[in-house]
């Protein structure tokens, strides 16, 4: 080898070397300690272990968690949702589960790896169920003025909330950034079927995500389902809350559940036009508590929901199980403070 | 910035070569070898890395409350005492061990960096050991045959116990739900286990299958305070999360007995630090006690209804349960082993944080990047789950237990984790949530995640959002933190003279806890 061959390799091997000592060492590859399999080795037909989990009584009917990305564009049949992609983005992740105070983490957008950078930023889109919010919560403008009532010291509002119109929709818009990072965040947030629809846009470069949240105004939006509680037509019905009190029902078995688990089952039910169940969906239950829910429910039947004259769908939220957390706590509002950081 | 726009021309350019060399194969390859090694020299001078644990402070971690009474630290030192006593089968003074375990005392896996701790490491500050676990055959506290050592547990890995998702039958795994823990070791050999024949499970099966999963030691410094977190206060503080703008959402587990919040174990599976400690006792080391006193066969054994050969029951000849009151003696001696376990745990102190800064062995951290990561870490969301502080209720055994910020940085509650998934369900946590870790103390820790997986803080904050996998038809969901291990990951790496917040603060201040 001649001497600037071996000089060149020397240089190769000592460049490499700080790799090997100290840098991120990939997931399949660290020495010394062997990584647990993944579930995806678990044999074909295995059963994840989801514990508490979301479901519903068929598979027909739209939930708000089935979204999906495809075509460069996200899509919500539930919320009658389109919103295309900026150009070159991809979804990093879907949602995890809903949660059992009704919390969905819909999808996390970034731009596709080959173009990240430090302006790469993401949008996030969320749903939470308004069903199962504490009383005090009741529409999109309160979840927002709650989240900007418990921004941390670190960060500094760049744009109170204030009203924007998209897709014919009526939506919030609020801004705050973190002097201290430099990232800056927008929220879009709206009203639709009794949930608060948000995107919030991050990003590190305020011209990159002005320009993003501009291209918001792609947002497509199903007029027939994107009204604020339900337009009681087609396949949408009218959303309620507290639809299921001892006024309008009429019939009502309780379920027995056979273990008792202390978590709460947040379910979300449509009542068709003839007073009975016609679709039921659990944000988060445990297999044997849908099982009983959904034998108790069977047993239902409601006043029908009378609009214009005529009966409608009606779609309401029940907590079976224990009481959700939040809407214990909140009945007393003033408890609802921000914790020690 | 195109990094070969500014490097390429100066190597490889028109100035750097003659014309006749330029255009031929050797040349190309040189300027390409040269421009990788340039690249891969500066990613590693200037990216950011996990400063590893903090040397320079001392052991931060493993003393008692500051201000004991007399009486208590009697109690706090014959409790560590114990907590540091290996245990055997029969015959000796702490009898008891087996038939299935998979260590002989509490603190060789809770050891890192003090009594208390985690997976210790021979070559990591304070230089504990290496892991027990590997030596367990060579000093003798098991025998091979029948015992050996499983190919995942390593010299310099951490501890780690063992858990079947599914039932293993007839070769296959089955669809059947296990996750408990198999022991990884019998007392059979021993000249202190009589005739006990009992075979070690099938791990290399098991490994065949991908039907095992891992766990390594929590930390228990500070428990009394975590016990003595008020459930009004942790579910103020889930309350104050709604409408954070990270797609966080957390969930509390429930004790089955009296349906409060749970809290300790990687899932928040366990009510107290007494519970906790009953259970690793009859788990981890087959001792039976007075909150679990009978002999614990393996997850197997006991879905098939086969239970423990009589060969290897009461081997110690004094009944059951194994530990219990001693009525005849005094003092801090009266107590059982496990309430003498909680006692210590409970009376823990907090670690200290170093946020005036600290060395490692490869760098020094300043308190003003410190500082910075502190900024971070709260900024781009990590406190939303891993709340810096939570208050403590009265407290009856202690004063310093009583109204006191514990600075856990945890909420305790359990989090879809996407990715991370190992398919045990344990109280109400699913296979894919787990309890957001208290990260005092992280300083001075060697091994991350759950088992132990991660062997640095970058990657265990990168592995908080895994891709997501896919299991026959089912496929699991995502992660709750992947916007926030996002969010970190658009700060800088490094600050440079801006002194803008970055990746490396964060990791910076990490070390400080």
């Amino acid at each position: 080898m001649a001497t600037s061959s071996r000089l060149l390799a020397v240089f190769i091997a000592s460049a490499l070397l700080p790799l090997s000592a100290q840098s991120i060492v990939s997931s399949d590859s660290r020495p010394g300690v062997p990584n647990n399999p993944t579930p995806g080795s678990i044999p074909e037909g295995a059963l994840l272990v989801k514990g508490a989990t979301s479901s519903a009584s068929d598979s027909e009917t739209a939930l708000p968690e089935s979204g999906s990305v495809s075509n460069n564009t996200y899509t919500n049949r539930y919320f009658g949702l389109s919103f295309p992609l900026p150009a070159d983005w991809i979804q990093k992740s879907p949602g995890p589960p809903p949660s059992d105070s009704g919390r969905y983490g819909l999808t996390l957008l970034t731009p596709a790896p080959a173009l990240k950078g430090l302006a790469g930023g993401s949008i996030l889109i969320t749903a939470q169920d308004m069903f199962f919010t504490p009383d005090p919560l009741t529409h999109a403008s309160d979840l927002v003025d709650f989240t900007k009532s418990h921004l941390q010291g670190d960060y500094k509002i760049e744009q109170e909330p204030s009203d924007a119109h998209i897709a014919g929709q009526r939506f919030i818009s609020f801004g705050y950034g973190s002097p201290s990072t430099g990232l800056h965040w927008r929220i879009l947030a709206t009203e639709i079927r009794c949930h608060t629809l948000e995107f919030v846009f991050m990003n590190r470069d305020p011209q990159t995500l002005d320009r993003l949240v501009r291209e918001a105004n792609a947002i497509d939006l199903d007029s027939a389902v994107s009204t604020l509680s339900g337009a009681a037509q087609d396949d949408v019905p009218v959303c309620i809350k507290a639809y299921a009190s001892a006024g309008n029902v009429i019939e009502r078995v309780d379920p027995l559940f056979t273990e008792h688990r202390y978590n709460p089952v947040p379910v979300r039910i449509i009542v068709g036009k003839d007073g009975r169940i016609r679709h039921i969906h659990f944000l988060n239950a445990f297999p044997d508590q849908s099982k009983a829910v959904t034998e108790a429910l069977n047993h239902w039947k409601f006043k029908p929901y009378i609009r214009d004259g005529k009966p409608v769908e009606v779609e309401t939220g029940i907590m079976f199980g224990s009481r959700a957390p939040r809407l214990a706590a909140l009945s007393n509002p003033t408890s609802v403070a921000a914790p020690a950081r | 910035m195109n990094p070969w726009q500014v490097v390429s021309p100066a190597i490889c350019g028109r100035r750097a070569a003659p014309s006749r060399l330029r255009g031929s194969i050797s040349f190309k390859l040189r300027c390409g070898f040269a421009v990788f090694a340039l690249l891969v020299a500066i990613g590693a001078a200037s990216a950011q890395t996990d400063p590893g644990v903090r040397s320079s402070t001392g052991v931060n971690a493993g003393g008692p409350l500051p201000d004991l009474s007399t009486a208590a630290a009697k109690f706090f030192d014959n409790g560590e005492t114990r907590f540091e006593t290996p245990e055997v089968v029969s015959g000796g003074t702490n009898n008891g061990l087996g038939p299935r375990f998979n260590l002989n005392q509490c603190s060789t896996c809770h050891s890192q960096p003090a009594p208390g701790g985690s997976s210790p490491n021979i070559n990591q500050y304070p230089f504990v050991s290496v892991n027990p676990e590997s030596q367990v055959i060579k000093n003798g506290i098991a025998v091979s045959p029948p015992n050996s050592i499983p190919s995942f547990v390593l010299v310099n890995g951490p501890v780690r116990e063992a858990r079947f998702p599914f039932f293993i039958e007839n070769g296959q795994v089955t669809k059947t739900a296990d996750g408990g823990v198999h022991d990884l070791f019998t007392v059979q050999g021993r000249s202190d286990a009589g005739n006990c024949v009992l075979a070690p499970p099938n791990f290399a099966q098991a490994e065949q299958l991908n039907d095992i999963i891992f766990r390594i030691p929590t930390p228990v410094f500070g428990l009394g305070f975590m016990e003595n977190i008020g459930e009004t206060t942790l579910i103020d503080n889930f309350n104050s999360q709604i409408g954070n703008s990270f797609g966080i959402s957390g969930a509390f587990n429930y004790n089955g007995n009296d349906g409060t919040i749970s809290r300790f174990g990687w899932k928040a599976q366990n009510k107290s630090g007494l519970l906790f400690a009953g259970e690793a006792y009859n788990v981890e080391m087959g001792i039976t006690n007075e909150l679990f006193q009978n002999e614990r066969p393996n997850p197997d054994e006991e879905h098939n209804f086969i239970g423990l050969p009589s060969s290897c029951l009461n081997l110690d000849g004094a009944g059951y349960p194994e530990d219990s009151t001693n009525f005849t003696a005094t003092g801090p001696a009266i107590p059982s082993d496990i309430v003498a376990f909680g006692i210590f745990m409970r009376l823990l102190a907090q670690p200290t944080p170093q946020p005036q800064g600290y060395s490692t062995a490869t760098t020094t951290v300043t308190a003003q990047s410190i500082a910075r990561g502190l900024s971070g870490f709260t900024s781009v969301g990590c406190a939303t789950c891993h709340t810096p502080t939570l208050e403590t209720d009265p407290s009856s055994i202690d004063g310093d237990l009583s109204g006191k910020p514990a600075n856990l940085y945890s909420d305790i509650e359990i989090h879809h984790m996407g990715g991370l998934a190992d398919n045990v369900m344990q109280g109400t946590a699913g296979g894919d949530q787990f309890r957001t870790a208290p990260l005092w103390g992280v300083g001075q820790r060697i091994f991350f995640l759950h088992d132990g997986r991660a062997p640095d803080l970058l990657t265990a904050i990168t592995d908080h959002c895994l891709p997501v996998a896919t299991s026959g038809s089912e496929a699991s969901q995502g992660s709750e933190a992947c916007t926030v291990v996002t969010n970190f990951q658009n700060l800088p790496p490094t600050s440079g003279a801006a002194n803008t917040v970055s990746q490396q603060d964060v990791l910076n201040f990490l070390r400080s806890l």
